[in-house]
């Protein structure tokens, strides 16, 4: 079973401790039959008595007094012993779970930007917690009982063979029986908890929608729509987590009745046995109370193989995100760099195809010299972010090469690569942590004057007003804060990097004119040479850029400087119209 | 409470108490009637099992000495009838536990989820969004078999636990007593052993709720995390808050499973003293025979007591959740309907703003003694320095926080004293942020009017210029995107948002920075649809772009806790002021 080799291999580290503590379950068992021993001998020395030469019954009254200490340190033993198993197998569990969680937040951090296009947010967190805690619940649980039934069967059944041989045959003759409705059994829940798992992962999702869209929600006074929609979720996992659950009680009346009937067959077939002289009361009266202990595992079977169908549905979940590889990684050759880029960039004839056959980008050529200024304009959904997402790799080109510093990205170290890059992303995504701790995300040993010194050079002095400034917290993704607010913070978590090529993606669309211009200062007088890509949609944030984009369809229809451009038709002249446009107008009738 | 963050453990506010159990009772009651049902199965099924035992001991007493061949094998089938019987109640008993189970965490789900929205956004925005995800799918879940099976269990097992006492009372007061005398180390053990194990398992779920916001927020920002190349940072992070979490976990196993270690040994020093004392000091006055039967007794009697501290150990655990759920249940709603609230009647669109004062804190007013009114139709620029307080008179129309002082009228209707539903459905916020649902295109504009016809979406599509792009997709409308919106880019966003908001077709239109990411040329466009958009309506906005201030009736500056300046372009700018110093900066700028 490839998921319980995958499960072997992950137990690593904690393979002896719970190989011992399942032997240990040997132990335990055993002594489990010590206690049933020394009462027996209680009463036939003590209660009963035991016949003497003339026989009369003897009472043993000075053996009463050892056994009854036996009997207290067998019980005592026995519990220290399961205590140690439950112990070895919790924490061996929570080691593989713990191992496992690690690897796959790691796994999962290194994802191309595909992952988490393609993965649902609600459904990785099903994953790591909900199938997570069916792995734990496998290993601390489910494998301790089985092998706990297993003993018990076995040792039953050697006990019955040494008895007689054919009596113990024909009690196994309902095995075959209770085996065939299990597995049927087995078969049928598999899917059904398959099913109820992806319900469960759909809630999930739903409700964390629901919490991550709240403002929308009440924007648009739709909470009754949301509960309708989430009582819907709610309702379908319900039943068929019930469904799942119920089909046992389907089989539970036939496996059961199976297994108790284990007594009627004993009562029968050894009754008629002792009738015909072949057993003696004594054992009839032994095997009577074994019955029910032959039959305990047999009953138990089926409610084991329901929590390993569980076990293998979420399994097979979490092994398809272990085994997850994103197709952005570092080449076994890759090129190592730990001093500065210089920060050259060169686009030649470079495309991006989206894997549903969308083509972002046609071939795209262009170089950016180091400390140049590229601007880069376009409709909404011209590819601007597309094109450069290609510089920090966060996609590769489909066509053509993307070259920093001479070298294609491809073959960089990437994490070399992305040390150099500071990029402000359009959607601004800030974490749950303070102010400073955000600015200092790229590196936590930043000292809070440099922290100061770039919140200041983004024009993020109003974090100063806040009662506990930069220790105040953010809300997850920057909640609380304005959208310009929001947006400085994240300019000043790219610059505090210094790196030598700055890519902000519409970063100052929603700050007003006035920090937009301080912030166009400070963009010309960093302290550290960089090379920058601006995306902007205002005339004011691109026109001092060397070199000007226009993107459209994911072609470049127009490149030059400010000037080169006005001078032509296109794009970017009605832009410039357009908005100086009312600008002059205004200004005509303001003087 | 200040705003939380994923490695801090949420304080309990409030300390253990019956009312927890009361309430979790609340949701059983409901299912009362299936739990006596169950009840009064598993009791029969019990006393159905007790009658195999006699009728093994009366074959083997009588029947099988006797050689009676037809009478063992009627006996036998009288035996798999009571076998039957039995299986067949008990099967009856489980199949309702386990509907009663999922219904109980149903119920609990829809009542947490349901309150969560009532929420204002407030509460959003003070804790990461993983710790509220976590309470309503895994502590609910977790609840299941403890608020069904557990409960029907316990049940028995007292009576049980009642029906071996009175069996033993009858047979040996004397004896019962030495069997009794366990009880006090027991509960003895259990107060040494509670307080431990509840702060134990409520420490699990504080771990487990730290982890999961720390991984929920490193799943969405996994972006940000790669461009910063901080993986192995965050994987430390990550490590420390799983390493914590198995931590504890191992604690509450450690101190959880005392409890059955010690009532398994408190059972046998029990029986232990039975044989002692009986056979050693009482012997002459009770028999070898009633001191045999007494710890026949004395192991049934602790066997139920053992099921229950099991049980109990669930309970904790379950209590230890069950808290979370109910102080998120109890978190109050700032912003209701008043008792006597009314419907908005269809308004037309007028809106006064009476002497408003207001703070997010109580302490800092963020406006003071704020008074204008803005007539049906007109459209509004709200203007002035980030963090003034633009967004805060927007969100105060929409009833998003209560008024400190002063009243909000739309149509002479103080918004206090209407619905809710009522005043919001009759306005068109579009916001910062625009989310987008997983789903077709088409139903995440039509999460604005939900009975509207695909017809009347295309058409908003038209008027906010996002039919091009939608149309180009290769499924059209019915183009499949996901939470993160990521097949779209910010623009393409902000104009499904703007489609959204159109089709709500409110009397209030409030645009909050709502195509700061639209380029330039599109919004020339959109500014067509938008000047149709905004007739009959009246309107707020808070933009940058000079083009689409300069469109509107009338621009307020917003600085100083009020509005400082308010009039026409023209006159605003003829009165050289703030407003004129910010549009001259953006004009030296070009």
């Amino acid at each position: 079973m490839f998921q319980l080799r995958w499960i072997w291999k992950n137990l690593k580290g904690y393979r002896f401790s719970y190989i011992f503590g399942l032997c240990l379950v040997l132990v335990g068992s055993g002594l489990t039959l010590v206690n049933p021993m020394i009462t027996q001998r209680i009463v036939d020395q003590v209660i009963t008595g035991v016949p003497d030469a003339s026989g009369h019954l003897v009472r043993h009254l000075d053996q009463l007094v050892p056994l009854v200490i036996a009997l207290i340190l067998a019980t005592l033993t026995r519990t220290a012993v399961f205590y140690t198993v439950i112990m070895l197998c919790e924490r061996a569990s929570q080691g593989v779970v713990r191992t496992l969680r690690d690897y796959l937040y790691q796994n999962m951090q290194q994802q191309d930007m595909d992952f988490y296009d393609k993965n649902r947010t609600g459904d990785l967190m099903n994953r790591l917690t909900g199938d997570m805690d069916m792995i734990r619940h496998t290993l601390a649980w489910i494998v301790r009982v089985i092998l706990e039934n297993v003993v018990l069967f076995v040792g039953t059944i050697v006990y019955f063979l040494t008895v007689d041989v054919v009596f113990t045959l024909v009690l196994l003759a309902i095995t075959p029986f209770i085996y065939v409705v299990t597995t049927r059994f087995s078969k049928r829940v598999g899917p059904l908890h398959r099913d109820s798992r992806e319900k469960l992962s759909d809630l999930n999702t739903g409700a964390q929608e629901n919490i991550a869209g709240n403002r929308v929600v009440r924007a648009f006074a739709r909470e009754d729509f949301e509960r309708e929609k989430f009582d819907e979720k709610n309702r379908n996992y319900r039943d068929a987590s019930m469904k799942a659950n119920l089909l046992w009680f389907h089989y539970y009346p036939v496996i059961e009745s199976l297994a108790q009937s284990l007594t009627v067959v004993t009562l029968l077939v050894g009754g008629l046995f002792m009738i015909y002289g072949r057993l003696t009361a004594g054992e009839l009266l032994a095997f009577s109370s074994l019955a029910g202990t032959l039959a305990n595992p047999m009953r138990m079977m089926g409610m084991l193989l329901n929590d390993l169908q569980r076990f293998f549905a979420s399994s097979a979940k979490i092994i398809e995100l272990y085994y997850a590889r994103p197709t952005i990684v570092n080449r076994y050759d890759c090129v190592e760099k730990k001093e500065r880029f210089s920060g050259r960039v060169e686009f030649k004839d470079v495309s991006l195809k989206f894997r549903n056959g969308a083509e972002v980008l046609k071939h795209i050529s262009f170089t950016a010299e180091p400390g140049q200024t590229i601007a880069i304009m376009g409709n909404t959904g011209s590819g601007k972010t597309s094109l450069v997402n290609l510089i920090a790799r966060l996609y590769d080109a489909t066509g053509g090469e993307v070259d920093v510093d001479g070298l294609n990205v491809k073959l960089w170290d990437k994490s070399d690569l992305r040390k150099n890059i500071g990029m402000a992303t359009q959607d601004v995504f800030l974490f749950s942590d303070t102010v400073d701790g955000n600015i200092a995300y790229g590196d936590s040993d930043m000292s809070e004057e440099d922290v100061k010194y770039y919140a200041h050079l983004a024009a993020a002095d109003f974090i100063d007003k806040m009662e506990q400034g930069y220790d105040t917290l953010i809300g997850e993704r920057g909640v609380g804060l304005s959208g310009g607010q929001k947006q400085r913070i994240a300019l000043a978590r790219a610059l505090a990097i210094k790196p030598a090529i700055l890519i902000l993606d519409d970063t100052t669309s929603a700050v007003d004119m006035e920090t937009e211009k301080f912030i166009q200062k400070s963009l010309r007088e960093l302290s550290f040479p960089c090379t920058k890509f601006i995306i902007a949609q205002r005339i004011s944030t691109t026109k001092s850029a060397d070199k000007i984009l226009i993107l459209k369809d994911g072609e470049i229809v127009q490149c030059g400087t400010h000037d080169e451009l006005l001078s032509q038709e296109g794009f970017y002249r009605e832009i410039y119209e357009l908005q100086s446009d009312g600008a002059s107008a205004a200004q005509g009738k303001g003087e | 409470m200040a705003r939380n963050k994923f490695d801090q453990d949420e304080t309990l506010e409030t300390p253990f108490s019956f009312s927890h159990l009361k309430r979790a009772g609340k949701y059983i009651k409901r299912h009362a009637r299936r739990m006596i049902t169950a009840l009064t199965l598993s009791a029969l099924a019990a006393i159905t099992a007790l009658l195999g035992p006699k009728i093994i001991q009366y074959a083997l007493d009588n029947t099988i000495p006797a050689k009676n061949v037809p009478q063992l094998i009627l006996l036998s089938a009288v035996l798999l009838v009571t076998i039957i019987i039995s299986v067949a109640f008990t099967t009856i008993r489980s199949r309702l536990m386990t509907r009663v189970g999922q219904d109980v965490v149903y119920d609990i789900r829809k009542d947490l989820f349901d309150h969560l929205q009532d929420l204002s956004f407030e509460y959003y925005d003070d804790r990461p969004h993983g710790k509220i995800l976590t309470r309503i799918v895994h502590y609910v879940n977790n609840l299941s078999d403890t608020l069904s099976n557990g409960i029907i269990n316990f049940v028995l097992e007292i009576f049980n636990i009642l029906f071996i006492s009175i069996f033993m009372l009858a047979t040996s007061p004397k004896l019962s007593l030495l069997v009794f005398a366990g009880v006090p180390v027991f509960l003895l053990v259990v107060i040494l052993i509670k307080p431990a194990q509840r702060r134990s398992w409520q420490q699990v779920s504080n771990k487990s709720s730290n982890m999961n916001a720390y991984l929920h927020e490193s799943l969405d920002g996994a972006k940000i995390t790669q461009l910063f190349v901080r993986e192995e940072e965050n994987k430390g992070i990550f490590g420390r808050l799983n390493k914590n979490y198995r931590d504890t976990w191992m604690k509450a196993q450690y101190i959880g499973n005392l409890l059955w270690v010690s009532v398994d040994n408190i059972s046998v020093w029990v029986t232990a003293a039975l044989y002692l004392i009986g056979v050693l000091v009482l012997q002459p006055s009770v028999s070898f025979g009633l001191i045999f039967a007494m710890t026949t007794y004395a192991t049934r009697f602790w066997q139920p007591i053992l099921n229950i501290a099991n049980l109990y150990n669930n309970f904790v655990n379950s209590i230890a959740y069950l808290e979370r759920i109910f102080e998120t249940m109890d978190e109050p709603v700032t912003v209701s309907d008043a008792p006597d609230a009314k419907e908005l009647p269809p308004i037309t669109g007028q809106v006064t703003f009476d002497h408003v004062t207001f703070s997010y804190d109580g302490s800092k007013n963020i406006l003071e003694d704020l008074s204008f009114t803005v007539n049906p139709g007109e459209s509004i620029a709200l203007v002035g320095p980030t963090g003034a307080g633009k967004t805060t008179v927007v969100n105060l129309i929409s009833r998003f926080y209560n008024l400190n002082g002063g009243a909000v009228r739309l149509d002479g209707h103080d918004i206090s004293k209407v619905t809710l539903h009522s005043l919001r459905s009759q306005m068109g916020i579009m916001l910062q942020d625009s989310v987008i649902f997983s789903g077709t295109i088409l139903d995440n504009i039509k999460y604005g009017r939900l009975d509207a016809t695909d017809e009347e979406v295309r058409r908003a599509c038209e008027t906010v210029c996002a039919n091009e792009f939608i149309e180009q997709m290769e499924r059209g409308y019915y183009t499949e995107v996901n939470e993160r919106g990521s097949r779209l880019s910010q623009g393409q966003k902000q104009l499904v948002a703007f489609a959204r908001t159109l089709l709500a077709d409110p009397k209030i239109l409030i645009l909050d920075e709502a195509t700061s990411s639209i380029d330039a040329k599109t919004e020339r466009q959109l500014q067509k649809g938008l000047n149709e958009l905004l007739k009959g309506r009246t309107s707020f906005i808070i933009a940058h772009r000079l083009s689409t201030i300069k469109n509107c009736d009338r621009i307020m500056y917003v600085s100083n806790k009020g509005i400082t300046e308010c009039g026409t372009h023209d006159e605003l700018m003829a009165k050289h002021g703030d407003y004129y110093h910010l549009y001259t900066a953006q004009l030296q700028d070009l």
